[in-house]
């Protein structure tokens, strides 16, 4: 055979080689997306029949009465309602005091980036979301100094933020005070608006301060066995995150598990069961409020939110949110869990954004240290008096995380995955690359 | 010329039909740009038509993505290297080109088109000595191309003052340097630095340091930051609880510097004066009576935060205060000597959060409000009365006493689709006023009183995923009884990420109405519009 025909050869070979890969890939991330493990309430199995309660009518609080009378963190069968609650203690930003190095990003359609981290410690003088609950209305719950270390352009700039047990009547939820070092100055600022994205973000405020139960109407849609939630492109084979008391720890991204590697209730073949929730906002207590409803999976022991699908008025899908676990805080047992990494996909604009939490430490902070770290006085004196490197940040735009799968058979009477087509055609792409594709590409 | 209210009206077509006017009018480099300018913006509107603008964004976008060579070859190696050091920097480009020239204005011959092509580069160091000891340093260098990039017969404050054109003396080019020690409830930083009191947009108890206003009218509340003049303090800060007191001991004196004459935002109001400076008095470092003092207390109780400052400073402006009068030629002139006021200021400062419920359309809407306010007692002001008196023989040194007020109430709300919008009216008044009063610190613009009520509004769009964001802020002047109405300013800004180390701005400002005589007014013909681009790293 002459070389010409042998390059025609290996070049027939290797393409049926790509070819063929890339068939595997996407049977196999379609039998992803398809994979049914998910069961409606009638089909669920007596075991997790045992643990439900369908009742919806169940006796309030006496002094606060639109609480369930039972006491948090409630015993099994569990209501709806109750699952709804227990899923509220685990908001983006833990709810105990600790310290954490945010790392965040976003990428658009077109590759553009923007990241930043902060340096993050948090102070919770009522903790968990019994703390929440049982505060008096107007109270502060905490406060949360972020210190900005990137990007340069606001470099030193610093947040304070004071979060606020809130009701029916008393909205505000947030205290906020901004430290800019161009300007010199602290300003105290409104608080975001709840359900707005921040700008250049697909978080909104609720997405990190977390929602107040009560102010939804809780449904357990069945259960459903999560394997993938947020996602790795397949550019990045390994991470390094800061662990402390051991440093900068080199992570295979594949050794990553949802829940973490303490977690004792993973299925034979690795995966996460959960029960599926429908939270619907309750108009009198959210009126104008952006997402009509939520599905939400929540794994079945801790009740910790690996999935949350935010829906409009309109029925669209706006975002979703997948998240990742590691139990950070083992004193507090199956409510010491944290939101690890997130991912953001918010479908209206095609954005993706990420939240790392590198280095979590529980804290208990000292009465100096609460006395000076955790004021709007602090900010100006430009002090980051605990750096907390990190080196999870991207460094191009290949290697960020993928859009969440979309699971279009999963409850489909209650979950509308239409996707827009030009976001479908790049959500396709990705998932044949196993990266995103750009518009160039 | 074109029609003002035609080019307002529609927005951002109005650039195109008077570049179009510019460049047929004339040749040379400024025509050439201008076209260059817009020929590269048709070029990418026309591509944006065609189907392959998104894949040439996208591979812009990319390759802007990691693009910061600064980071990575010079700070990141050295900061390797020194592990105690922390270093970072800006290289910034911003120009501000007039619409068109427009020849003899009042006392200035503007044959320029350029207001300003300034190029600031400046590195922020701080070196970690011991645990709460640090020295920090700040240097920049600034040059502004517009003596030497376009042929003006009316630029010449450069020849006057280099400064004007390039940051060529220590002085400027060490912008800051000062030792700090801190301990959890205390601080302390001496040597040069600057202070920044006060929250609102202008000034109002931001008093500490003197200010380059080389722009005028046109230095915003964002440019104090580098326009501000650092002085040698020490600097002092007691936190206790809620309660935070502030000290300061300044031992330097820097005035404020206005547009020279000469320079682009020279005041055509200026008018070559027939008096005789005999000289200037400055408070001086080596006199112990010269230091100024500073205090400054905060409080903060839950959505309430208060403070209160006094300062015993030296006004930053000097008065002419007649010393004699003498023959010029056959005309009796003023022989005068300028000399700095000692002043007393007393400030107060509080802001407030709130959640407005149920606003009709936009349903709860947060909320800030805030104040601000500054009593100055004995500013020294020129009267006009015993100027005229002195030139008759009158032993007068041709000033007056007064006490002024300058305050401002602001709310900003947080609106639907991330849109913030601030309301801040802002009140400038000399107590016991009388006409002829020259300009006093604080007081009324030229008159008994002034009232600027701003209106900004911002927002970003979401097309551009949030990375475009436009700016409107008006700054309409209304006068006492003497002057009356004293023009609009009004400020159009586009600014855009480019990535996470490059951002930029295209930028429009307009001066109307008003009279030639009133302070937004003199600018009439100052209408331009600029462009500005920021690397961090």
């Amino acid at each position: 055979m002459n070389s010409k025909a042998l390059r025609s050869v290996k070049a027939v070979i290797k393409n049926a080689i790509k070819i063929s890969l890339s068939i595997a890939l996407v049977a196999a991330t379609h039998a992803q997306d398809l994979k049914s493990d998910w069961k409606t309430v009638d089909q669920m199995s007596a075991q997790d029949k045992a643990l439900f309660d369908p009742n919806h009518a169940t006796p309030r609080d006496a002094s606060i009465p639109y609480i369930p009378a039972e006491k948090f963190p409630f015993k099994a069968p569990y209501t709806a309602e109750e699952m709804g609650y227990r899923s509220a203690q685990f908001s983006h930003i833990s709810r105990w005091s600790h310290s954490i190095s945010d790392v965040f990003g976003v990428v658009t359609s077109s590759g553009y980036v923007n990241q930043g981290e902060w340096a993050c410690f948090v102070d919770f003088s009522q903790p968990g979301i019994e703390g929440y609950i049982n505060s008096p209305v107007g109270q502060e719950l905490g406060r949360w100094m972020l210190y900005e270390t990137f990007p340069p352009e606001s470099e030193g700039a610093q947040q304070l933020w004071i979060p606020i047990r809130s009701d029916k009547v008393e909205k505000k939820r947030l205290e906020f005070f901004y430290y800019s070092p161009s300007m010199r100055r602290v300003r105290r600022m409104p608080e975001p608006r709840r359900d707005q994205r921040f700008a250049n973000n697909a978080q909104t405020l609720d997405d990190v301060m977390g929602r107040d139960p009560w102010e939804f109407k809780w449904e357990l849609l069945g259960t459903d066995v999560l394997y993938e939630t947020a996602r790795f492109p397949a550019t990045r084979s390994s991470i390094t995150w800061n662990e402390p008391g051991k440093g900068f720890v080199e992570r295979p991204v594949s050794s990553i598990k949802l829940m973490g590697d303490d977690f004792d209730h993973y299925t034979s073949d690795g995966g996460v069961e959960t029960w599926v929730l429908k939270a619907t906002t309750k108009e009198e207590w959210l009126p104008d409020y952006n997402e009509k409803y939520l599905i939400v999976w929540v794994e079945k022991h801790t009740f910790f939110i690996l999935r949350r699908e935010k829906y409009g008025h309109d029925g669209r899908l706006i975002t979703i949110e997948s998240r990742m676990s590691e139990k950070e805080n083992p004193a507090l047992g199956d409510l010491g869990y944290t939101s690890k990494m997130g991912t953001y996909w918010n479908i209206d604009h095609d954005l993706i954004s990420y939240s790392f939490h590198d280095a979590h430490q529980p804290r208990v902070w000292s009465d100096e240290q609460k006395n000076m770290i955790f004021k709007a006085e602090f900010m100006p004196r430009e002090w980051l008096f605990e750096p907390i490197p990190s080196q999870l940040r991207l460094d191009s735009p290949d290697e960020f995380f993928l859009r969440p799968h979309l699971y279009p058979d999963k409850f489909p009477n209650y979950r509308n995955t239409t996707l827009p087509p030009d976001v479908q055609s790049r959500y396709q792409q990705q998932e044949t690359a196993k990266k995103l594709v750009f518009e160039t590409e | 010329m074109i029609n003002r209210s035609k080019y307002e009206v529609c927005g951002l077509n109005y650039v195109f039909v008077f570049s179009e006017l510019h460049v047929r009018r004339g040749g040379g480099m400024i025509q050439n740009l201008v076209k260059l300018f817009f020929l590269t913006m048709l070029m990418v509107l026309s591509t944006a038509q065609a189907s392959t603008f998104s894949n040439t964004l996208s591979k812009i976008d990319r390759s802007l993505a990691t693009f910061n060579p600064l980071g990575k070859y010079v700070r990141k190696p050295v900061e390797k290297a020194i592990p105690r050091l922390k270093f970072r920097g800006f290289v910034r480009q911003w120009s501000d080109m007039l619409l068109e020239k427009n020849g003899t204005i009042g006392s200035v011959n503007q044959d320029y088109r350029f207001l300003q092509l300034q190029n600031l580069f400046e590195l922020q160091t701080s070196y970690y000595v011991a645990p709460g000891i640090d020295v920090n340093a700040v240097s920049h260098i600034m040059y502004d191309g517009v003596y030497d990039w376009q042929n003006s017969d009316g630029l010449s404050a450069d020849r006057s003052d280099r400064t004007n054109e390039l940051y060529n003396t220590s002085e400027r080019i060490l912008r800051e340097f000062y030792i700090s020690y801190r301990k959890p409830s205390f601080d302390l930083k001496i040597g040069k630095q600057q202070v920044a009191w006060g929250k609102m947009d202008g000034q109002f108890i931001d008093i500490v340091n003197g200010m380059d206003r080389r722009e005028s009218v046109q230095l915003e509340s964002e440019d104090y930051e580098w326009r501000r003049l650092p002085t040698w303090m020490a600097n002092a800060t007691v936190y206790l609880g809620k309660t935070t007191v502030q000290m300061l001991y300044i031992i330097d004196f820097e005035h404020d510097r206005g547009a020279a004459p000469g320079s682009p935002w020279a005041s055509p109001l200026s008018v070559a004066s027939k008096n005789i400076t005999v000289g200037t008095s400055r408070p001086n470092a080596d006199t112990f009576r010269d230091h100024q003092y500073g205090l400054r207390i905060d409080r903060s109780a839950g959505a309430l935060t208060y403070g209160f400052a006094y300062m015993y400073a030296w006004d930053k402006n000097p008065v002419e205060r007649i010393v004699g009068t003498t023959l010029s030629g056959s005309e009796t002139v003023l022989q005068v000597h300028n000399r700095h006021e000692r002043l007393h200021h007393f400030g107060a400062t509080a802001d407030y959060a709130t959640t407005l419920q149920n606003v009709p359309w936009v349903g709860n809407i947060p909320a800030v409000f805030r104040i601000e306010a500054l009593y100055t007692n004995g500013v020294r002001f020129t009267d006009a009365d015993k100027r005229t008196a002195a030139l008759s023989g009158t032993i007068t040194d041709g000033t007056v006493k007064r006490d002024t007020v300058r305050a401002a109430a602001a709310i900003e709300l947080a609106l639907p689709s991330r849109t913030t919008f601030i309301f801040q009216g802002s009140w400038y008044q000399t107590l016991n006023y009388k006409e002829g009063l020259g300009y006093g610190f604080g007081g009324g613009i030229s008159d008994e009183w002034s009232f600027i009520p701003l209106i900004h509004a911002a927002r970003p769009f979401a097309f551009s995923k949030d990375r475009l964001k436009l700016e409107v802020t008006a700054f309409p002047l209304i006068n006492g009884s003497d002057t009356g109405w004293g023009g609009l300013k009004t400020k159009v800004r586009l600014r855009y990420k480019f990535s996470q180390f490059l951002n930029g701005e295209f930028r429009y400002t307009g001066y109307d109405t008003g009279g030639a005589n009133d302070y937004y007014g003199q600018y009439n013909q100052y209408d331009n519009f600029g462009w500005e681009l920021n690397y961090e790293f």
